[in-house]
């Protein structure tokens, strides 16, 4: 891939843990790679798929969805939820011509800054080797209208 | 909304924590240039008062409608500006929080890049903050009582205080009887009291207050609700031994079953019916269900019909307006054959040897191992503390160090041409307990200090032989023992992974429950309405607990001596017309906070705003965007989403 590309990411962090963690990446002074912008929800199970394709639509190279590890969400099972819900997103994704690698999703506990860096910079290099989304934003966008007909 | 979004942005240096790596003035600059944005400034420290009127004078001058803040984590500083906002005649749900030091300057050493980065977060709050509505606090009516949860030192502690302020208490324990570990401790150090004692003045001055519900072999099972209201489904597990029960004795004597009774840490066996101990509260009989093979031999014999082997468990629903959970600790447990354990009679734990010496435990206080009185005892502190043993943690576990020296001082007291060491890293009889230490020298007891893990050797005779490296000397020792006494510290809870499912508290590496902020929200849950006390915190001395529990109920009781408190209103709402029914909300939900109701004769789903905790799965899953999260629809992400890239 070209020299010097740097992928854009879009993470969704859950209040209660994988935001926490990020913040402790900070307060601990860990190095984490620039590329990722978080967007907080009260939980993982809020994303919804819809929000993720916007989020490709509108320039991320790679979403990341984080919460709490399975058996901790402070919801009880919202990340539950959202496991199946990426596991079926991800198959459509494909179909859409969005590479279901550009979707990841990972439990990351409060206390687990080290976790959090970790997977930060694992998703930039993974994303650096499939180099930018390509978007074909007409298409896509006929299939977005498509898919909201059926709902 | 048809009136004129107008956006205030400030952004802030921190000193030097933010504008060292961000260009604050490039940020602020930029940010001037937003749709929307009518001003945008840079402060040394928004969140210092003359930082927050900055904000109150240019609401009112520049007539904002929005309010966006560039600084630390929203879980230092969002209450904060949502409050000077607020006082400015702003709703506080018009604001929004930017994280660009946590999550930016504290990360990233390059300037221009943080610079960017801090750039976009702006940008994407801001076109977030535009879409946002006023929202009001959800206002919620008090319940006077409290679910205290964990009968040992800390929740007998809280438990007592609350009442005395007159609130309602309930107290689940889920053993058969109070008092926890405490009870089982025959002398305290510092304090000079006996365990049961201690335990006995707290229970009895709980028995003799009105608004104090006690239950005993029960469980939590189900809370739902926030601060203020909270549910609770207590279970009560059957005794099979009703108050009836005279305590004569003659069920024991006839059941056929033996386990070992954990009560005495093992160290003597008990039946499946059987007296907790001496001191029990309530001082009944009971059945261990799991021992018991349901021959009916007691029955046969109770002269008072007290034994019913066919009593159900039975639930009862409590509506409370705090939780405190203090659940306590569980020794630790060594792997089989770690340091020796279980390989020989010869070998103890801590808890072990103190019901050994207690004078009203099962020896009558008589040191005997192996029909012998021991001549060297050997003590190897810091079992499962400070990472010695497999599963060790490697925090202090706090207690061991004391009530070794005080377990020492005994042996050296009752046996006086008795040799004992003790084995141990680092001495931390803290505070006043450091008398005992130096009370432990004078009185000839020995120590040896060690790096490497001891080895313990186990002849096939069952005699014990310690290898240590004495760090002081570097040389090794090899001290035959008679009697070997692990000072096994705290774990967490044995039970606290299930209790933790039921009361949703977060917990450390560790795995003990951590509060809130050990500074600035000590024994509080980061849930509202939620406390922590005691030693399910981490480990803690019997003064500490009781110190914690007094602390968790004087907490407890900002919530308590209120009328109303406010919740946050980040809930899930219904927009009726636009639902269809289809439910799939209901499966979502893990509160059980929706239902339906009929409206011009179709079905739709409607949220309990109370027992609603705002976690926004429903949202996720509901096909017509009927049901929205309040503060977070998805209006309001999908701009902050879209405003990704500019």
């Amino acid at each position: 891939m070209s020299e010097g590309y740097e992928p854009k990411i879009l993470m969704f962090a859950c209040n209660w843990c994988s935001y926490a963690a990020a913040d402790l990446a900070g307060t601990s002074r860990m190095k984490v790679p620039h590329n990722i912008r978080i967007v907080r929800v009260m939980c993982s199970g809020r994303v919804d798929p819809q929000l993720i394709i916007e989020a490709f639509t509108s320039g991320a190279d790679g979403v990341l969805v984080t919460g709490c590890r399975i058996g901790d969400c402070h919801y009880i099972e919202g990340n539950y939820k959202t496991l199946r819900r990426i596991i079926l997103l991800k198959k459509a994704l494909e179909q859409l011509g969005i590479e279901s690698e550009r979707l990841r999703l990972e439990w990351i506990a409060a206390s687990d800054a080290k976790r959090f860096v970790e997977i930060a910079v694992d998703t930039v290099e993974r994303l650096r080797k499939l180099g930018p989304l390509k978007r074909h934003f007409d298409e896509l966008s006929r299939v977005i209208e498509e898919v909201r007909g059926i709902e | 909304m048809s009136e004129e979004v107008r956006v205030g942005v400030y952004i802030c240096h921190c000193g030097t924590n933010i504008a060292g790596t961000v260009d604050v003035e490039e940020v602020t600059r930029y940010a001037s240039t937003l749709p929307g944005v009518v001003i945008a400034r840079s402060y040394i420290f928004m969140c210092s008062e003359p930082g927050q009127q900055l904000i109150k004078d240019d609401i009112v001058k520049y007539k904002l409608n929005r309010v966006v803040v560039a600084a630390c984590s929203p879980a230092l500083h969002e209450l904060t500006f949502r409050r000077a906002v607020e006082e400015a005649g702003l709703n506080p749900y018009l604001f929004e929080m930017v994280n660009i030091r946590e999550h930016n300057s504290w990360v990233h050493p390059d300037k221009v890049q943080a610079t960017e980065k801090a750039k976009d977060l702006v940008r994407m709050a801001v076109a977030k903050a535009i879409e946002l509505k006023p929202l009001e606090d959800i206002k919620v009516e008090v319940n006077k009582s409290a679910l205290v949860v964990g009968g040992g030192i800390a929740g007998l502690a809280a438990a007592l205080y609350l009442a005395r302020m007159g609130f309602m208490v309930h107290l689940v324990e889920r053993k058969p009887t109070l008092g926890g570990h405490t009870a089982r401790i025959p002398f305290i150090t510092y304090l000079g009291v006996r365990g049961d004692e201690l335990v006995e003045s707290y229970v009895k001055a709980l028995m003799a207050m009105p608004n104090v519900k006690i239950y005993v072999n029960s469980d939590v099972v189900l809370l739902e609700g926030g601060a203020g209201a909270f549910k609770a489904r207590i279970r009560m597990r059957p005794r099979y031994v009703s108050a009836k029960c005279n305590l004569c004795g003659e069920c024991e004597k006839v059941c056929p079953v033996e386990v070992p009774n954990e009560y005495e840490y093992g160290l003597v066996r008990r039946k499946a019916i059987f007296l907790p101990f001496e001191k029990a509260y309530p001082l009944l009989y009971a059945i261990d269900m799991e021992a018991c093979t349901r021959c009916g031999a007691c029955v046969n014999v109770c002269p008072v019909e007290a034994i019913d082997l066919e009593e159900t468990e039975k639930h009862e629903d409590v509506t409370v307006g705090v939780v405190i959970l203090a659940t306590g600790f569980d020794p630790y447990e060594p792997e089989r054959e770690e340091f020796g354990y279980k390989l020989s009679d010869r070998v103890l734990t801590l808890f072990q040897i103190q019901r050994l010496l207690d004078e009203r435990g099962p020896t009558k206080g008589e040191i005997v191992v192996n029909g012998k009185i021991p001549k060297t005892i050997v003590f190897i502190a810091c079992v499962g503390s400070m990472g010695v043993g497999r599963k060790a943690g490697r925090y202090c576990s706090r207690m061991c160090c004391s009530t070794i020296m005080s377990c020492a001082l005994k042996i050296r007291e009752r046996i006086p041409d008795s040799t004992v060491f003790i084995i141990g890293r680092d001495i931390r009889t803290y505070g006043y307990e450091e008398d005992l230490y130096w009370k432990a020298l004078e009185g000839d007891v020995r120590f040896v200090r060690y790096d490497e893990w001891p080895e313990v050797r186990v002849t096939t005779e069952g005699s014990i032989e310690v290898l240590v490296r004495d760090v002081t000397v570097g040389e090794y020792l090899l001290i035959p023992a008679d009697l070997l006494v692990l000072g096994v510290g705290a774990s967490p809870g044995k039970y606290l992974k299930e209790v933790l499912k039921v009361i949703r508290v977060g917990c450390g590496d560790e795995g003990f429950v951590r509060e809130a902020h050990l500074k600035l929200r000590p024994v509080e849950a980061p849930t509202e309405g939620i406390y922590v006390a005691g030693a399910v915190t981490g480990p803690k001395s019997v003064v500490e607990s009781i110190t914690h529990g007094m602390a968790a109920a004087s907490r407890a009781s900002s919530i308590l001596s209120k009328d109303y408190v406010s919740a946050e209103p980040m809930i899930a709402m219904v927009n009726e017309d636009l639902c269809s029914g289809c439910l799939v909300c209901i499966g979502m939900c893990p509160y059980n906070a929706i239902t339906t109701k009929t409206l011009d004769g179709r079905r739709v789903a409607r949220v309990n705003p109370i027992v609603c905790m705002g976690c926004g799965t429903c949202v996720a899953a509901c096909p017509s965007g009927a049901m929205q999260q309040q503060g977070l629809e998805d209006r309001i992400l999908l701009a902050q989403i879209r405003a990704f890239s500019r």
